[in-house]
């Protein structure tokens, strides 16, 4: 009788979670036919701006480029599970300059975590990280900071019809979900400081959560919470962004030479299009409207 | 160091509650475990056959899967308890399928001749597992128990990828806003690594003054 029990919990569950992944399953962005055509537009940096015996020759002479970044996080970079290729807007940044540096666009990704990157940063494992990596003050004196190459915003979702909760302070008293290791964690703690944070590691169990009532509202960046609504009616934003998150290219700290060409490789990209063209095939395949003008480089404290 | 110091308010409130953890269950494997033992030694085969599903089932499936199928797939059903709780019941009837195996090999250790005499003076199972089986098994498999008891320890971190903010998640957190990952996560271990010891020391001590000399 407990065994049949059990064994009807385990079917179900196993059920339900089959069906929530179909509803949650992330779209793979981006098609792969338009996927050579925006790297196509991306520059190739002159032999001169690769300075003899700098960080950019060791890249060139090891014809790849070794990257942190994520392999789940959908429209900036995530593994393609039919081809294997990381895809996204922070993934396509990584490969344009791996280009810009060797000619070709290859990348080795580094799965890395927030726990991580830093170190993997200060002891060569990476060369650069592409990974909605905050510019932070605290941040900044552990590594350097290229950029920043985008800006995004936290927002906050419920369930639709869901009432009471229209900017962040009405957080406070409330059981909130994030996702772990995100800004969101800090945002909440500032703005609502008597919320319930409550965490889980991706953003479908973040949502499945939020549809089972485990919290009343999921803060998460703007972009990832506009491809859930599309894709899952069940849920509603509902404010504009209420955080500004500067994304920087995180370098090892005191490599200066680095940043400024990594920086000038960015100004390129700005002025050649091909940023815009990334953004469009990623981010810009759930966000209406043209690309957003990218923010100034070195315009925030730590960048 | 200075980081742990700034932060030891949110870390000790993780620390606090892997403790709530660890205690609340290990304190069920405990109980459901001597309650597999004996079902896997009973002279009933259709409740022997329960218990080996039990710890077959259970022994074979990571923790993760566990919890993330508690936490999402119960809920489905119907059934939904706090985050905390529902992390304490599906440890503890992960670890008893452990437990459960070490007592019974405790079980095994006790000379068949006291069962017999047990029996033989009119013991009914129940009264024969209580008076007699158990006290010298348990005796025997303190050690087990105890490395057990350091494994559910360890095992408890992974509360923290289904959404409970134990000592693991709190590090988690705190490394978010700092960014220096190697001295909050070796605080973080030294912690865990003087729960460990602390549990050593005191099976050693048990063990000691436990042991029967055959």
């Amino acid at each position: 009788m407990v065994m049949k029990r059990l064994v009807a919990v385990v079917a179900v569950s196993l059920l339900g979670l089959a069906a929530c992944g179909e509803t949650s399953s992330p779209a793979v962005p981006g098609g792969e036919a338009k996927k050579d055509d925006v790297l196509a537009q991306a520059p190739v940096a002159a032999a001169a701006d690769i300075l003899p015996g700098s960080t950019m020759e060791k890249i060139k002479q090891r014809g790849e480029l070794i990257v942190g970044g994520s392999l789940d996080a959908p429209l900036l970079s995530q593994q393609n599970p039919a081809t294997g290729q990381v895809e996204g807007f922070d993934a396509d940044l990584g490969k344009a300059l791996a280009k810009y540096i060797i000619g070709q666009p290859k990348v080795k990704i580094v799965n890395s975590a927030s726990e991580t990157r830093e170190a993997l940063l200060a002891n060569g494992t990476v060369d650069v990280v592409f990974q909605t990596y905050t510019i932070t003050p605290e941040r900044a004196k552990q590594v350097a900071f290229a950029g920043p190459y985008y800006t995004s915003g936290l927002t906050i979702a419920v369930k639709k019809g869901a009432t009471g909760i229209a900017k962040p302070e009405d957080l406070n008293g409330k059981k909130v979900l994030a996702g772990a290791n995100t800004p969101a964690i800090p945002a909440i703690k500032k703005f609502a400081p008597q919320a319930e944070i409550i965490t889980f590691g991706s953003d479908p169990e973040c949502l499945q959560a939020l549809k089972q009532d485990r919290g009343v509202a999921y803060v998460q960046d703007e972009t990832l919470l506009i491809a859930d609504a599309k894709k899952d009616p069940s849920i509603q934003i509902v404010t504009k962004p209420f955080t500004v998150d500067p994304y920087g290219i995180g370098l090892k700290h005191g490599d200066d030479q680095f940043k400024t060409f990594t920086n000038a490789w960015l100004k390129k990209m700005q002025d050649a299009g091909a940023w815009q063209k990334i953004w469009k095939s990623s981010i810009g395949t759930v966000v209406v409207g043209e690309a957003p003008q990218p923010p100034q480089i070195g315009s925030v404290p730590g960048s | 160091m200075s980081v742990l110091l700034d932060h030891l308010p949110e870390l000790w409130q993780g620390l606090l509650v892997t403790f709530q953890l660890t205690a609340a269950s290990f304190l069920g494997a405990a109980v459901l475990g001597v309650l597999v033992t004996a079902l896997r030694v009973s002279p009933v085969r259709v409740l022997r056959a329960l218990g080996t599903a039990y710890v077959e089932t259970f022994q074979n499936l990571p923790l993760l899967v566990l919890l993330v199928l508690a936490f999402f797939g119960l809920p489905e059903i119907g059934i939904k308890a706090d985050l905390r709780v529902t992390a304490i019941a599906v440890i503890a009837v992960y670890e008893a399928a452990y437990i459960g195996e070490a007592l019974r090999s405790g079980v095994n250790s006790v000379a068949k001749g006291q069962g017999e005499a047990a029996r033989a003076i009119g013991l009914t199972f129940g009264q024969s597992l209580r008076h007699v089986i158990l006290p010298q098994a348990l005796r025997t498999v303190v050690q087990p128990i105890g490395n057990i008891f350091i494994a559910l320890t360890m095992n408890t971190a992974l509360a923290a990828a289904v959404g409970v903010v134990d000592l693991t998640a709190a590090a988690n957190r705190v490394n978010l806003l700092e960014a220096q990952p190697i001295p909050i996560f070796v605080g973080a271990g030294a912690a865990y690594a003087l729960i460990a010891a602390c549990a050593g020391f005191v099976t050693g001590r048990l063990e000691r003054r436990l042991a029967i000399l055959r």
